[in-house]
């Protein structure tokens, strides 16, 4: 008697799971492409030459802009990079794309990490994105820096008046690690793409929950209390938008 | 040293890692995606002993970590970077690393692959940038030919250099002093050694824990902030309790790793036991709870206590010509006999 329910079982998990596999070859798959684009005074941000104002009415210039992005989700549907688990966006690249495959639907919302996970902050030597030869890591204290932002302000009170917000930190307390959920609605059809276009916009990393002045805070090298009011306002920075911005 | 160029199909030499018997397992992670072996092992040590890592080509990580005083700086509180820089904290002995959590006086790095990073890129130190490095690394056919050795293909990234750089430093085990000889019933301490281990054990075992002399946690032993302001632990958790707090250092060869304490500010064992038994800053409010109360201890009792620390003095461990610099060092390896020095 024993047996038989035990064989039966078996038989019925089997089929259940031949199921499975069956509606999962008959998901439709599309494709889609996020980009990321930035701008500061309404305008595609430009390296060096072009000034631009933050909301407190100083002047400043931008040389570099990078920070990471991972765990990219529309709804509740993980999307997978391939290889690596982060992207490294340079907002001095002409194009930053993530491409990902997911099943064909209507979703409702894009949401993505702006930063990088505690593990991945403490697993020694990486490679690809993570590779420490992106000058994204911390070597005097180990951790990752998420977003990195260099420029110069005649307003900044540090040497040459420049601007240097390398802003991370993973550990409890100070984590900045950042989820940001947008709503959309997002079609993905089977074989074809999509593509959404997300914003960030240099005036909100200003001005947000926390008020950024270069006057005052010029620099943040290190995680810590200046970091995380930096990181506030990150959830403020991206949007999403219908097209792509063309320089 | 090298592999054949013939050999396409070679693969690495697995290494066993001894844990010493009775010690616990090392950190977590230390191997787990960093698979010991003979040729990591190999190209590890010649980056350790490389001056090009440096920006003059002078300074290699060997040239504060020195053999011969267990892997600290001789007789040296702080230490020579590039262009004539002196750095802020005394060099730490490299003993028994695969068993640390964090590294550095100051517990800022957590883990050891990137642990090279630091003193690489501080201008203080090897004043280099890891693209240069690399650009050198990648130029050298001796490297070609040992990152094929080690990793199976040619291509030198950072990843691959830190990652056999952890196998050497992490293999850097010293486990045969006369104090492990005694523990293992191979050897007998002296009347002096024996009284100087009773009172160890009365006195030091609470930081300095056994086996490996240290519990590799930060705390603040009653020292005077320096005049490099130098406040320790706290500038990286950003906690007030954790003023002047450092890492525990191992016990292990103590006898070579002189000066002693985080800024190598004492010279000598009698005076690092006449801090903790009459110099403590016990107004420190972060002191330490185990320090609150001087250690008393008579001159005779002192002089036996540094008898005993001599035992810890591992003379095959700076005597290995496996942790030497490249020339004298033969490659086991059964499955390759075309191995040549």
């Amino acid at each position: 008697m024993l047996k038989k329910t035990i064989v039966f079982t078996g038989i019925f998990w089997w089929l259940l799971m031949m199921a499975v596999i069956i509606v999962n070859a008959q998901t439709k798959l599309g494709t889609v492409v996020i980009h990321f684009s930035h701008t500061a005074n309404q305008q595609p941000l430009q390296f060096n030459d072009s000034v631009y104002a933050n909301d407190f009415g100083e002047r400043y210039t931008i040389s570099k802009l990078k920070y990471y992005v991972g765990a990219f989700k529309l709804d509740e549907k993980n999307l997978s990079l391939g290889f690596d688990k982060y992207v490294l966006v340079d907002a001095n690249q002409t194009e930053n794309k993530i491409i990902a495959q997911l099943p064909e639907g209507n979703y409702h919302s894009i949401q993505f990490k702006l930063g990088v996970d505690s593990t991945d902050n403490c697993s020694g030597a990486q490679t690809g994105a993570l590779d420490p030869l992106n000058s994204m890591f911390w070597t005097w204290n180990s951790g990752y820096i998420f977003l990195k932002l260099e420029g110069n302000s005649s307003a900044s009170t540090a040497p040459d008046g420049r601007i240097e917000h390398h802003i991370g930190g993973y550990k409890d307390s100070m984590n900045v690690a950042s989820t940001i959920r947008l709503a959309d609605n997002i079609a993905i059809e089977a074989g074809k793409a999509k593509d959404i276009y997300i914003s960030f916009n240099l005036d909100r990393y200003w001005n947000a929950a926390s008020k950024i002045k270069i006057k005052e805070t010029p620099v943040c090298m290190s995680p810590g209390f200046l970091a995380k009011t930096i990181a506030a306002n990150f959830n403020a920075i991206f949007s999403i938008g219908s097209k792509t911005i063309t320089y | 040293m090298y592999i054949s160029a013939k050999d396409e199909h070679h693969q690495p030499s697995p290494l066993k890692f001894d844990i010493p018997k009775g010690w616990p397992k090392p950190s977590k992670n230390i191997f787990a995606k960093n698979k010991l072996t003979e040729e990591g092992f190999q190209l590890g040590r010649k980056l350790f002993y490389d001056g090009n890592l440096s920006a003059d080509g002078e300074v290699s990580c060997a040239s504060c970590h020195q053999q011969f005083a267990a892997f600290a700086n001789y007789d040296h509180d702080l230490s020579h970077g590039v262009n004539n820089a002196l750095s802020i904290r005394n060099a730490p002995a490299l003993i028994n690393v695969a068993w640390m959590d964090l590294l550095h006086w100051d517990g800022a790095i957590n883990h050891l692959e990137v642990q090279p990073l630091a003193p690489l890129t501080n201008p203080i130190e090897m004043g280099e940038s890891l693209e240069n490095v690399l650009k050198k690394l990648k130029k050298d056919t001796a490297y070609i030919r040992m990152f094929t050795a080690a990793f199976g293909d040619a291509e030198i990234n950072s990843q691959r250099m830190l990652k056999a750089m952890a196998q050497f430093v992490s293999s850097l085990v010293s486990s045969n002093s006369k104090y492990d000889k005694v523990m293992r019933g191979e050897a007998q301490f002296t009347d002096y050694e024996q009284r100087g281990y009773e009172t160890f054990k009365r006195n030091c075992n609470g930081c300095h824990k056994e086996p490996l002399f240290t519990d590799n946690r930060m705390r603040n032993n009653g020292q005077h902030l320096n005049k490099k302001l130098d406040i320790g632990f706290q500038a990286i958790s950003l906690r007030s309790e954790d003023s002047l707090k450092f890492k525990v250092p191992t016990l292990r060869n103590v006898q070579l790793t002189f000066p002693y304490m985080h800024d190598g500010h004492i010279y000598s064992l009698f005076q690092v036991i006449d801090h903790y038994s009459k110099n403590i800053d016990t107004t420190q409010t972060r002191l330490d709870p185990i320090l609150k109360k001087k250690i008393n201890i008579s001159n005779k009792e002192r002089i036996e206590l540094v008898y005993f620390l001599y035992t810890l003095t591992d003379s095959s461990f700076v005597r290995n010509n496996r942790f030497a610099a490249d020339h004298i060092t033969t490659i086991k390896n059964p499955h390759h006999p075309q191995l040549v020095n």
